[in-house]
């Protein structure tokens, strides 16, 4: 704030800009911080309207994780999620790296189709790809539930793509100079290089994968193989809801996710800055 | 063998080569056949025939996009000719993978791997090589040694353990070069090495250079746009334009005899004066004519228009400070004997520490001479009368801009041969 007889109306613009953005903060976070506190309360108390569980207890957890076959689901989507950020860093690592050396008078094309792959909504292929994973007899299992969602990897290509361009081509001459085979070039000297990038679409997928929905409940619907977003709903019991176990079981369908996040957030941005896509 | 023969034909095959053009070269020498590279619909190489002599330091030069930068990539076989043949010492390399040709190179940027160590940058092709060829490539011991022996030679012994981040553009450079060293190549390439280093680094650097090239006695090839570099460094220097080789030979025969016109601007500083005269017959040979000039030279069966070249350091000012233009009668008649006589009025003088560049404005144009700091220079707006001596006079042919027979009588002999390059067939 330069000037001091600027200072007091620039002071009371922040706090309008503050109170602002703290209110719209708190209203985002408001359902999370309830359901989270919520989850720790004891019986029907999950209806009351404290805002703190008094007293707290694990009672909700405990039910979820016995009653319920939430550990083995949160297994189930940790397996399809690493699944398929592995194949999408495999798959995108390979195909940018042949996109930067090895151009082809088809190049233009190629990078147009994936450039529309990258457009058209995953819900779009939804029944393409159960009707063939139907028919290779591949529906709940964990290569049906995993492979098709590798048909989402064009973000992946891209981006890579742009990091590969950007290493100076001097740098591939000369590790090419230096007796390196494609292969030894790309893993030790292009991989190296790209460890941001490829930490960053790792985590972008892993997240996307762990909050799919629609593909593992149409594709692997029992409980040995589908997701934990799929899972939640066998809370819905002939009962009625079991609240209090469902939302200790939504808060551990998240927690992984939003640490995941906080870790790595700031590598996320740089590496979709420095690509230039966003 | 120091011959070129580049299409168009120029005169500077004035001779056979020695032994037939097949003959096995050396084991470092670098020969190009017909080797031409196209981008697109255009030509960027175009060498009918170039020979690199073994063990000889030469300096590509040429302005930017002259093909030079891509001629140095196909030694390294980072480009594939469309057509033609590359031999390294006598083995045809067309088709070898760079990594197995027995050449290595300096980027101009260096190329660091910005994840390794210094010394894991220099080791970086000798473990390849270890692990691609286990029994007869080099072994841990051996690896270490060399990174050793190569890091003390360029002085890298306390930066081992640094990141090129962490190094200043010199001390890159070195690394650049210990890298490319380190694996005993027959051929250095060095790509515009010293372009990404300030000026007072750079004269460092390039003695650094040569040093280099005697103590390792293998071939190394540089390619540089700096006209001072290309005729201080080599032992043999190539002269590119438009993507064809316009001349080869030893720096100071190719500075003294350039082939055609546009060797003899771009090599030399100041750039060579440049006439265009008329020939006209002289008991002496022939006399040369144009507004406001002058010369008597002792070729004859001249073309009907000459361009007549002569640099600014060989010009001799005859007209000394304070003598006024009409005291210049007598020397009228210097004009007479052979050589260039000369007339302008000083434009601007540069003084340029050892010596003088004075721009002179006349009826034949503008030109340029250099006189030595310890001559008196005439004050801007005099007029001065210059002389060049017949064998320091260059003729072109107007039309084709190649060298004519020497002005000043018989073909001088070749220049002594330097480290060890023959210029025979220049």
């Amino acid at each position: 704030m330069p000037g001091h007889d600027r200072r007091p109306r620039a002071t009371a613009a922040a706090v309008t800009r503050h109170a602002v953005l703290i209110l719209t903060v708190f209203g985002m976070l408001f359902p999370m911080l309830w359901a989270l506190s919520a989850s720790f309360k004891p019986g029907s108390d999950v209806y009351g309207a404290s805002p703190l569980p008094m007293p707290a207890t694990l009672e909700n957890y405990r039910y979820a994780l016995g009653e319920f076959p939430v550990a083995r689901l949160l297994l189930n989507t940790f397996v399809t999620a690493a699944g398929v950020t592995v194949l999408h860093l495999a798959a995108g690592l390979l195909a940018a790296w042949s996109f930067v050396r090895f151009a082809h008078r088809g190049q233009r094309v190629v990078l147009g189709l994936v450039t529309v792959a990258l457009v058209v909504p995953p819900q779009a292929l939804i029944i393409p790809h159960f009707l063939m994973v139907a028919r290779l007899g591949q529906r709940d299992t964990f290569v049906g539930l995993i492979v098709p969602q590798l048909a989402t990897c064009a973000l992946a290509v891209l981006l890579l793509r742009e990091h590969i361009r950007a290493i100076p081509p001097t740098l591939i001459g000369a590790a090419t100079l230096d007796g390196a085979t494609h292969a030894e070039t790309l893993r030790r000297v292009v991989l190296p290089l790209l460890r941001g990038a490829l930490g960053a679409v790792a985590i972008v997928v892993f997240i996307t994968t762990w909050n799919e929905y629609l593909w593992p409940v149409l594709v692997a619907p029992s409980p040995e193989h589908t997701t934990i977003q799929v899972g939640l709903q066998m809370f819905e019991t002939q009962e009625g809801p079991e609240h209090g176990p469902l939302l200790a079981a939504a808060m551990l369908a998240t927690m992984p996710v939003v640490a995941v996040y906080f870790l790595a957030s700031r590598r996320i941005a740089d590496a979709f800055l420095q690509s230039g896509l966003r | 063998m120091t011959s070129m023969t580049s299409t168009p034909p120029t005169p500077l095959t004035t001779g056979p080569v020695a032994g037939s053009p097949d003959a096995a070269p050396a084991p470092g020498g670098v020969t190009f056949d017909g080797v031409v590279k196209r981008y697109g619909g255009q030509t960027v190489l175009d060498v009918a025939r170039l020979d690199v002599p073994h063990r000889s330091f030469t300096v590509v030069v040429g302005p930017s996009g002259c093909g030079k930068s891509t001629g140095l990539r196909v030694v390294a076989g980072l480009e594939t000719p469309d057509s033609g043949r590359v031999r390294i010492g006598g083995t045809d390399v067309t088709d070898t993978p760079p990594g197995r040709r027995g050449v290595s190179m300096v980027f101009q940027d260096f190329a660091l791997y910005p994840h390794l160590t210094v010394e894991q940058n220099i080791a970086f092709g000798l473990r390849l090589e270890a692990k691609h060829n286990r029994r007869a490539g080099p072994d841990k011991a051996e690896i270490a040694q060399r990174v050793t022996d190569a890091c003390a030679m360029l002085g890298l012994a306390e930066l081992r353990r640094r990141r090129p981040s962490q190094l200043s553009g010199g001390e890159r450079q070195r690394v650049g070069l210990a890298r490319a060293i380190v694996r005993r190549p027959r051929v250095l390439l060095l790509d515009e090495p010293l372009s990404a280093l300030d000026a007072q680094l750079r004269q460092h650097a390039r003695a650094e250079l040569v040093r280099l090239h005697r103590e390792l006695g293998n071939t190394v090839i540089l390619v540089t746009h700096d006209q001072l570099e290309a005729l201080s460094m080599g032992t043999n220097l190539v002269v590119m334009n438009a993507g064809r080789v316009a001349q080869t030979g030893v720096p100071a025969d190719v500075y003294q005899r350039p082939a055609d016109t546009f060797v003899a601007t771009f090599v030399g500083s100041p750039t060579m004066n440049l006439h265009d005269v008329e020939p006209r017959p002289h008991p002496a040979g022939g006399e040369l004519v144009g507004p406001g000039i002058r010369a008597v030279v002792a070729g004859a069966g001249l073309p009907r228009r000459v361009r007549l070249g002569w640099r600014a350091g060989d010009g001799v000012l005859e007209t000394p400070t304070g003598v006024s233009p009409a005291s210049e009668r007598p020397t009228d008649e210097a004009p007479t004997g052979p050589g260039l006589t000369l007339e302008g009025l000083i434009d601007v003088v540069e003084f340029t520490g050892e010596s003088t560049v004075i721009h002179c404005v006349g009826p034949a144009g503008g030109w340029r001479a250099s006189v030595g700091s310890g001559v008196a220079v005439p004050a801007v707006g005099e007029r001065v009368r210059l002389r060049v001596e017949p064998d320091k006079l260059h003729l072109f042919d107007t039309a084709t801009g190649l060298r004519l027979a020497d002005p000043a009588g018989p073909v001088a002999e070749p220049v002594p041969s330097l480290g060890g390059v023959r210029p025979d067939g220049v």
